[in-house]
């Protein structure tokens, strides 16, 4: 129990006109010191659900954490007052998110954008705050920072955006670095620049960081840890080369067969045939099942455990029954 | 903000007011009537020499394209002509009640945009509150009763039954030799009820637009990643939030203008308060036609100059648009 950030049987609900559906479900998840933990799955599988959980940014309602515990330096966010959640994110955690073009508020300028998340934490003078904005838009590889500083969002590149918006993640050394998709919408050129600066910032800060993404790539570059989630489940949880060299789950064993290999002669991609089933519809069994090429009776009913059946955790009933 | 843009708006704005001229000017010459019997009608009989006499002194025998040119060249220097009912220069009779007008309209824009935003944005917290159901019922009021029915019944109200304020004018006679403060002062009191009344339909307006607008800001990415910052719900709502809704707040603020100088027509003539849109109010029944094109010159003038600053201020909220044309 000594990680860094520890979640623990997590359950978060959202109320729909469905009724009550179940987004995470035990959902347990560690990540130590300078470590980066990849999440990885397919969209609506819940890997944002639980980056929001941790920044306390579920819209309660319609939202509510139902159960299990977020367990920050062994404080449980889930029980902190709204007040100490508010001093503890962007401090002790913060959170790259998808979209650099529409993260940044365009009617402030990114200097003051980064100026004020340092402002809210710590105790200097505006002109101070100004001055470390400067040095970090450096740190990130803004050129001539102290006038990209005057700049505002819209006169910047979406790879820019998303350096800006590393700076103002990493201006108060947060423990935790949550990065949702931080490299989705961007070129890929600029995807393997902004991952080179994760590794960097990462180097210098040592912060942990938590990297949700469906690109396999970016996990084989990034990635100690993996947890791999489907339908609001950890389903896989093991070292990235574990995961990459040796996947168990069949669903985990379809996305590393997705990735395009250019060495490979074949003249389609792989793909995993369906699609994620809507939270609303899942059943008592393994929510993989209707996709799934070795589902057996028992699946269909029965929830399977992430446990360990020999290599590395896999909650799948093919795999402990060893038909895989 | 760039001068090129400002001279440009300047300039259409000249235009635009030319326009308004010549269409006031074609207006009243297409009225019905002849202006020279309306007036020796008001002095009490029209023989034929009298009806000449009065054609040659006001130019109504030269032709129209030659009255229009000077009647723009008399505008151009400032002459807006003589008053047929009240004998006076029109410039000057405008001079007189434009700024208790001003001071009316303007109180009533910052009244309704004040109130109505702060509102909308408490509405915008909890969009199935009470609060947001009440400014919906409140909008909806505002807007369908007539000002001049909400007038007089503020002057029942909070003038007769409760006598908090009173019922006209703009000055207590007893206060005309008093200081400068106490008369301030008198004047803010008799201003209040009828700044009210005219800000009552705008400030519904303003309320729902508002809150419609803080919706959708409130929803954005970027108010995520002010909340992921740690800023406080009172910095995400009125400094990152607002800052964006405040676009269509400004086009509507801009577009009202030109109503408000409408609606402050009927206001000025339910509290008596002495203004231009008396004085329209005043020179319409009496066919004052001079008097009625100079009200209608000033008030475009007042619109167009609320609408240059309404785009000028567009640029000053949203850096997007600076430096742009």
């Amino acid at each position: 129990m000594s990680a860094l950030l520890q979640i623990n049987d997590l359950r978060v609900t959202f109320r729909t006109r469905y009724g009550e559906v179940t987004a995470l479900d035990s959902v347990s998840l560690h990540v130590n010191a300078g470590e980066t933990l990849g999440v990885v799955g397919e969209s609506g599988c819940g890997k944002s659900i639980t980056a929001l959980s941790v920044m306390g940014l579920i819209p309660q309602p319609p939202g509510k954490i139902a159960g299990g515990e977020i367990l920050l330096n062994g404080e449980d966010l889930t029980k902190v007052s709204e007040a100490r959640m508010r001093g503890l994110r962007g401090s002790e955690v913060a959170m790259i998110f998808q979209e650099p073009m529409t993260s940044l508020n365009p009617v402030f300028t990114v200097g003051d954008q980064i100026a004020e998340a340092i402002m809210l934490h710590q105790k200097v003078s505006a002109d101070q705050a100004m001055k470390d904005a400067i040095a970090l838009l450096d740190r990130v590889g803004i050129p001539s920072p102290d006038r990209r500083a005057r700049d505002f969002p819209h006169q910047l590149s979406g790879g820019m955006r998303q350096r800006v918006m590393i700076a103002m993640a990493v201006s108060c050394r947060p423990k935790v670095l949550i990065a949702d998709e931080p490299t989705t919408a961007l070129d890929v050129t600029v995807q393997a620049q902004i991952f080179d600066l994760l590794n960097e910032i990462q180097r210098d800060f040592g912060a942990a960081i938590v990297l949700i993404t469906h690109d396999m790539g970016a996990i084989s570059e990034m990635a100690d840890r993996v947890a791999v989630m489907y339908a609001g489940r950890v389903i896989e949880d093991a070292s990235a080369d574990d995961v990459l060299d040796m996947p168990l789950h069949p669903y985990a064993r379809g996305l590393i067969n997705c990735i395009p290999n250019l060495g490979r002669d074949d003249d389609s991609l792989a793909e995993i045939p369906g699609v994620v089933p809507p939270l609303h519809l899942l059943g008592a069994g393994c929510a993989f099942a209707d996709r799934c090429a070795h589902k057996a009776p028992r699946c269909a009913v029965e929830k399977p455990l992430l446990i360990n059946h020999g290599h590395h955790p896999a909650a799948c009933h093919a795999v402990e029954e060893g038909r895989l | 903000m760039n001068a090129s843009f400002l001279i440009r708006r300047l300039g259409f704005g000249l235009l635009l007011m030319l326009g308004v001229v010549v269409l006031n000017f074609l207006l009243i010459r297409l009225a019905p009537g002849d202006p020279a019997v309306v007036i020796a009608g008001e002095m009490g009989g029209a023989t034929k020499e009298m009806l000449d006499s009065i054609r040659q002194e006001y130019g109504l025998d030269k032709p129209v394209l030659t009255q229009l040119w000077i009647y723009i060249s008399n505008v151009a220097q400032g002459d807006l002509g003589q008053s047929y009912f009240f004998n006076q220069s029109v410039a000057g009779l405008i001079a007189h009640r434009v700024g208790p007008t001003i001071l009316l309209v303007l109180s009533a824009q910052l009244l309704s945009i004040a109130l109505g935003v702060f509102l909308g944005v408490i509405a915008a917290r909890k969009p199935n509150g009470v609060m947001s159901g009440f400014v919906s019922i409140f909008a909806t009021i505002g807007y369908a009763v007539p000002v001049f029915w909400t007038g007089i019944m503020l002057i029942i109200l909070f003038a007769s039954v409760l006598p908090i304020f009173p019922v006209e004018g703009m000055q207590s006679v007893k206060l005309r030799d008093a200081g400068f403060l106490v008369q301030a002062l008198d004047v803010a009191h008799h201003l209040f009820l009828p700044a009210f009344t005219l800000a009552v339909i705008y400030l519904a307006q303003y309320a729902r637009l508002s809150r419609a607008s803080m919706l959708e800001v409130l929803g954005s990415d970027y108010i995520r990643t002010a909340r992921a910052k740690g800023a406080s719900e009172k910095s995400v709502l009125f400094k990152h939030a607002l800052r964006n809704a405040a676009l269509p707040i400004l086009t509507v603020a801009g577009l009202q203008f030109g109503n408000l100088i409408s609606g402050a027509l009927l206001v000025e003539s339910v509290f008596n308060w002495p203004g231009m849109g008396r004085l329209a109010f005043d020179s319409i029944l009496r066919r004052d036609y001079p008097t009625i094109m100079g009200v209608l010159f000033f008030a475009s003038a007042m619109v167009v100059i609320a609408n240059i600053l309404t785009d000028l201020s567009y640029r000053v909220a949203d850096p997007r648009l600076r430096g742009k044309g």
